[in-house]
């Protein structure tokens, strides 16, 4: 990651993001990046806004995902991430994810599509507490609680991925 | 990301999957994640009278370079004395895997976890040394 998504996004950086503004001003900033506005332009300006477009969606792309927007506010806030810095997860967490996933295995395995479902909407009603909190904590300020929850949260959606990946499956 | 020969070989079949009773007075239990990319890894060693581990399962939901690097570390504890177990490092696991620097992490918490594994056996007979003193 280069340039810091909000900024380049010109975006209040809050983790209660409005999604529908996000996406207004990805569009507008793509519009005016359209390479069609630099078909006159000399070749280096063509060659800037290419590049500008491309840090554009990707920071879009960035600020979409729960868990790299709180990466991103977290490097904001002077809080390193990343996998050599972060705090090991506490014990009870590490128990908790290795059973569900097991629970998970289990039920894929047996095609349990109900198994499944239940799994994943407890997960999914947690990770919107997780994400609740995580905007708590950025809004006041609460350096220490941001990456242990930014750690629940990427289990969680882990867990998800294993979910999904399950649903798409059924529909193959 | 293009997985070394032998990282694919442990991802497609990997060794000593399963569980140990955890429960177990000669079975010690490390539980390690990497909090960066949601890993979790249990490794389990249980170890004979004679000190050395006779058996050693692992179960990780990861990336093929964990699952790998999980794999392998308990194919090298088995017949090594629980103090060997703790030569074994992160780096070793590295190399022989050829693991890409960003996939390193993934050896570390091989060796994390079997350091916890050592760590949980010696606390048990640490504890069942105490409780025949009386």
């Amino acid at each position: 990651m280069s340039a810091d998504p909000f900024t380049l996004l010109g975006l209040e950086p809050r983790f209660e993001l409005d999604a529908a503004a996000l996406e207004q001003r990805h569009r507008e900033l793509s519009r005016a990046l359209h390479p069609d506005k630099y078909a006159q332009a000399p070749a280096a300006e063509r060659r800037m806004a290419l590049s500008r477009a491309i840090e554009v969606n990707e920071a879009a792309r960035a600020l979409r995902d729960p868990v790299k927007r709180a990466e991103a506010l977290a490097r904001r806030a002077g809080i390193a991430v990343g996998e050599t810095v972060e705090p090991k997860p506490p014990g009870a967490l590490l128990m908790e994810m290795m059973e569900s996933r097991e629970a998970l295995a289990e039920a894929t395995a047996a095609r349990d599509v109900a198994a499944v479902t239940k799994l994943g909407d407890g997960v999914r009603a947690r990770q919107r507490r997780v994400e609740a909190e995580l905007a708590t904590a950025f809004e006041g300020g609460e350096a220490s609680r941001v990456l242990p929850l930014l750690g629940e949260l990427r289990y969680l959606r882990r867990f998800l991925e294993e979910v999904d990946a399950f649903e798409e499956t059924l529909l193959g | 990301m293009a997985y070394s020969e032998k990282v694919l070989d442990h991802y497609e079949n990997p060794r000593n999957v399963g569980t140990l009773d955890k429960e177990s007075e000669d079975v010690g239990t490390g539980l390690v994640g990497a909090p960066a990319c949601g890993d979790v890894m249990r490794l389990q060693i249980k170890v004979g009278d004679d000190g050395l581990i006779e058996d050693a399962k692992f179960k990780t939901f990861g990336c093929g370079s964990a699952i790998a690097s999980s794999s392998l570390a308990t194919e090298w504890l088995k017949g090594k004395s629980v103090d060997e177990a703790e030569t074994i490092k992160n780096s070793m696991i590295a190399e022989e895997l050829n693991l890409p620097p960003v996939k390193i992490h993934c050896s570390v918490l091989a060796e994390d976890a079997i350091k916890s594994a050592v760590a949980d056996y010696r606390a048990k007979q640490a504890a069942r040394r105490a409780a025949a003193k009386g």
